[in-house]
């Protein structure tokens, strides 16, 4: 392999490099909460066990990159949480009609990939600030919800909630699917593009890169991926319910905050997303373990939280003193 | 059957050995009737896990006070070892979570505060096939994979604050009935319940309704309005104990004359009921709910046949019952709800309805 200063895979690894080191004291932290854990609760190591962990963590993971994929090209969407909601929704009313299943995960994937590309049309070709444009949408997108299924209700057929959410890691598997063809994409010019529009879009405008069609794209994936959360949603209660959702919306924020993606865009990773999402979740399990009262879990939540974000920054600190 | 009913004496031997049958059938039962989920290999002391939706209301907090109490008297008799609290912080996900969380941590008994009637129904589920007694109450769901369900009737509470107003407005007369939030069920219900009693006297006119937060504040400015532009109003039918509250003090602000009232058993109201004299009647969600799931819990886990779904009836305020509520008011929270007394003897009664 040729590894010398002006060789394309240098220059790859040293990017990745760059990219990682902010990142390291998360990767730290995460790894200490989930060896706490299997140390508190050893069944996380068995199949069953580790099945239902990453099933809890799944949808969580899932909405962290779409919020990250829109962070990452200066974009934001306050609409992930109704949109969970509308996915599970989609699913538990298509699913017990004549399309099945099929039809269900069909309708499921069109709402959300159509939904995720309206909403990229107007802040791409409007220039309308995202996060009002989103905003109005998660009204909006609630409301449909509540008028499809007024009720939590609707049907998952039982060999689906099996299927996806039973004693075996199939959810762990569909993330890793996920990241696998996230990485594939970012191969892709639209994928390459995606960075440069979030980190200099006048930049990537003079370059040739289609701005306004890439971040519909991106508006478009982040819908599909949380649609289907909102399906895995479904499938893991069993039933739709039309405002399961909501606290997604700043979770999904959160997870990718964490994760070291910024705000202004074109800056971020989604490994530091997934790992930021998986500190939310494992950390509820955690503190219960460790048998924290409530009113210390929401101290407690806070202080890992700020912790996680401040010790990469104290880290590089140290490191240039 | 002619043929038996026309030979006595074979109808007799009949009816005999089948009322033998039916007797051992009976005793079979009783020998090994258990609560559903429960398999009997759990032994006391048992550990209790209570997973609440959302713990910073001030009902919670009181019913969690319940908890703790019921707790601490089944730890003396040597039931109870250890209390388990998790609060989902409003997120139905975080709850399966958390149940997931005690599941994995076998611990004997779950009570469920449930943030959503469907979302909870797979966990809840595959706690009860290990063995772990789940008691449901409040806010129930729609699975029946558990031990047992524990409620008031909102239905009820509708229909018995509406049967009092009319009642004290003799059948004639304009009222307005505030709700709670519009689309929550137990807002829903405790209209509903009030409908048929309504409908059944026409000479009550209802002029307007209201639907705000169950919060003081929001009703007392919907009252205010209102009373602007009404200026006769006979009754107002409450269906929520902050919401009377902001009631009379709108009333009061504007110097108006306190109308017949109904409520909840919110500290705030019934102090004020008392202080401008008014004609009251209140019901409560009593928060010993809390403490009668942990103890059906214990008890089914005893081997005890616990039914599957508990009815609690309401317990009713009226001008005869307010002063031995008031006179316990500060052992309650400014803006909490001073609930009826229980014991051990009433859960009993409670657990033995079939």
């Amino acid at each position: 392999m040729n590894l010398s200063p002006s060789s394309p895979r240098w220059l790859y690894l040293a990017i990745q490099r760059r990219r990682n080191r902010g990142l390291n004291g998360l990767y730290l932290v995460v790894a200490a909460f989930l060896i706490v854990y299997a140390i508190l609760f050893p069944g996380l190591l068995s199949i069953g066990g580790f099945s239902k962990f990453s099933q809890n963590w799944f949808p969580l993971a899932l909405v962290t990159m779409a919020q990250a994929l829109l962070m990452l090209n200066g974009g934001i969407s306050l609409a992930i949480g109704p949109l969970v909601s509308l996915g599970a929704v989609v699913a538990a009313i298509s699913m017990g009609g004549p399309a099945g299943a099929f039809g269900g995960f069909v309708a499921v994937v069109v709402a959300g990939l159509v939904i995720g590309a309206l909403t990229g049309l107007i802040v791409a070709y409007m220039r309308l600030p995202a996060i009002i444009v989103t905003l109005a949408g998660s009204f909006i997108i609630t409301g449909v919800a509540l008028l499809l299924l007024p009720r939590p209700g609707g049907y998952i057929p039982d060999w689906l909630s099996q299927a996806l959410a039973g004693h075996q890691p199939t959810a762990f598997a569909l993330l890793v699917v996920i990241l696998i063809a996230w990485k594939l994409f970012l191969a892709t010019p639209t994928g390459i593009g995606l960075y440069a529009v979030g980190d200099n879009p006048v930049g990537a405008f003079r370059s040739g890169v289609p701005v306004e069609r890439i971040r519909v794209v991106s508006f478009a994936i982040s819908g599909l991926l949380t649609a289907l959360a909102g399906l895995f949603v479904a499938a893991q209660t069993g039933s739709g319910d039309p405002v399961i959702g909501t606290s997604f919306t700043l979770n999904s924020m959160a997870g990718a905050v964490l994760g070291g993606v910024g705000f202004l865009g074109g800056k971020g990773t989604m490994r530091g997303a997934i790992a930021g999402s998986l500190l939310l979740s494992v950390m509820i399990n955690v503190m219960f373990f460790l048998g924290f009262p409530p009113v210390a879990q929401y101290v407690a939540q806070g202080v890992i939280i700020v912790g996680a974000v401040a010790i990469p920054v104290f880290a590089s600190r140290w490191r240039k003193a | 059957m002619s043929r038996i009913a026309s030979n006595l004496h074979l109808g007799r031997t009949l009816l005999a050995s089948a009322a033998v049958a039916l007797f051992s059938l009976t005793v079979a039962c009783e020998a090994n009737a258990a609560a559903t989920c429960i398999k009997g290999d759990r032994k006391a002391p048992y550990t209790v896990g209570w997973a609440n939706i959302y713990s910073v209301p001030t009902w919670m907090k009181q019913t969690e006070g319940t908890i703790a109490d019921e707790v601490a008297t089944l730890k003396k008799q040597g039931l109870v070892k250890d209390l388990m609290i998790t609060d989902a912080q409003g997120n139905a996900q975080t709850q399966i979570q958390q149940i997931q969380s005690m599941v994995d941590a076998n611990i004997d008994a779950i009570i469920v505060e449930a943030g959503s009637s469907t979302a909870l129904n797979r966990v809840i589920a595959d706690a009860c096939a290990k063995g772990i007694a789940v008691v449901n109450f409040d806010s129930l769901v729609d699975t029946d994979k558990l031990t047992a369900k524990i409620n008031t009737d909102s239905n009820e509470w509708g229909g018995a604050a509406a049967k009092w107003l009319v009642a004290q407005l003799n059948g004639k007369g304009k009222i307005v009935v505030m709700n709670g939030p519009a689309g929550v069920s137990v807002s829903d219900d405790r209209r509903k319940g009030a409908q048929p009693v309504l409908a059944a006297n026409p000479g009550i006119e209802v002029i307007t309704e209201t639907n705000t937060e169950y919060n003081v504040a929001p009703a007392q400015e919907a009252i205010t309005s209102l009373l602007f532009a009404h200026p006769d109003i006979d009754g107002v039918l409450s269906l929520g104990g902050a919401l009377s509250a902001g009631s009379v003090m709108a009333f009061d602000r504007q110097g108006r004359a306190q109308v017949p009232t109904t409520g909840e058993n919110a500290r705030q109201f019934l102090e004020l009921w008392k202080a401008k004299k008014l004609k009251g009647w209140a019901t409560m969600q009593p928060n010993w709910l809390g403490a009668l799931s942990v103890y059906a819990a214990v008890k089914a886990l005893q081997g005890q046949d616990v039914p599957a779904f508990i009815k609690v009836p309401l317990p009713v305020i009226d001008d005869t019952s307010i002063d031995s509520y008031l006179a316990k008011a500060k052992d309650f929270p400014a803006d909490g709800y001073i609930y009826s007394p229980y014991d051990q003897a009433l859960f009993d009664k409670l657990l033995a309805q079939h």
